[in-house]
């Protein structure tokens, strides 16, 4: 077998989970393949880069007050307490509904203004006319 | 009286903090509230660093981790002990980091990962630490949460397979492409900083 065939093995031999026969057999390669001996060291070392991994990571102070509020949330309504990343879309999409309904109610509060009478002899727009045709204002009347 | 009360709460609290989970969960499911703040302060940080981990965002991990313990919290009484609790709280976590990343649609961002890290090391000596963390926001997720619930969280290969629903052979075979892939990646980042001196 190969070296790259027993480098497969050697996570689970490290774990203790490798079936006795091949355990027996990868330690036989390993006293004589100094590689494999060095790549079963290093990834022993794994666990050790992980953890360090993990101390440069900072949990906040106010966490636990932060789950404790939300339990006590679901405790009173039953529903998980909204999560600050949902919050900023729906607050998006609040404003937007609230920007449309105020202008379309500026509009409608809007009074009528009729068009300002255009000087004589000028064509209007009628505004009703079924052929879209532009009428002048003595024939109108 | 104020005295005795408070003599109560020391001698409860003390207890609690030499309870096994078994029996902070029985507590819980009691509706004792300083036994729930006990398994928050025994689990905390290794739900946010799994979670962390696997995000590379703080403000997600902690969210994520949140929303985890309070699932925990409401579904105690109903937990029957099959796995262990921390097997199950870790579960929870992988699930909703998963379903997070699904429902963005996108992958960690290194850049977003590596460049608050390297700025809390102004002297841009990378540590053992740093490096770690920029190997595993490179390492797909399925690889990276296998990695660190083994070495990191100390899981057995059963827990992992119950934690993940996977069986136990992926498990085995998908932890040591997880190492060999850490190795490999390792191994690159250090012949790179060779170059570059």
């Amino acid at each position: 077998m190969t070296c790259i065939l027993f480098e497969r093995q050697l996570s689970s031999y490290l774990d203790g989970e490798l079936p006795a026969a091949r355990a027996a057999r990868l330690e036989a390669h390993l006293r004589r393949c100094p590689h494999c001996r060095a790549e079963l060291e290093a990834m022993g070392g794994i666990a050790d880069h992980i953890r360090a991994a993990s101390r440069e990571m900072q949990v906040s102070q106010d966490f636990d007050q932060r789950v404790l509020r939300a339990m006590g949330y679901w405790q009173v309504t039953g529903r998980p307490i909204a999560q600050p990343r949902m919050l900023k879309p729906l607050l998006v999409v609040a404003a937007i509904l609230l920007a449309i309904t105020g202008a379309v109610r500026y509009y409608l509060s809007q009074p009528y203004r009729p068009p300002m009478p255009a000087p004589r002899g000028a064509a209007l727009v009628a505004p009703a006319s079924p052929g879209g045709t532009v009428v002048p204002e003595r024939e109108r009347r | 009286m104020e005295e005795a009360v408070r003599h109560d709460a020391l001698a409860l609290e003390r207890r609690l903090a030499a309870a096994g989970d078994v029996e902070l969960v029985a507590a819980c499911a009691e509706g004792i509230p300083e036994a729930f703040r006990e398994l928050l302060s025994r689990y905390r940080r290794s739900a946010v660093g799994l979670a962390y981990q696997m995000l590379g965002n703080m403000e997600d991990a902690e969210d994520v981790a949140q929303e985890a313990f309070v699932r925990v919290f409401v579904a105690i009484p109903r937990f029957r002990g099959q796995a262990a609790f921390s097997t199950w709280l870790y579960r929870i976590v992988t699930n909703l980091c998963l379903g997070d990343r699904r429902r963005r649609r996108r992958t960690v961002d290194l850049e977003a990962v590596r460049e608050p890290r390297a700025a809390d090391n102004p002297a841009g000596c990378v540590t053992d630490g740093l490096l770690a963390g920029q190997i595993l926001a490179e390492m797909a997720v399925e690889l990276r949460v296998i990695l660190l619930l083994r070495e990191q969280e100390g899981l057995s290969y059963r827990d992992i397979a119950e934690a993940l629903d996977l069986p136990l052979g992926t498990v085995r075979s998908r932890l040591s492409k997880a190492r060999m892939t850490f190795r490999r990646l390792w191994n690159e980042a250090l012949q790179s900083g060779e170059e570059q001196q």
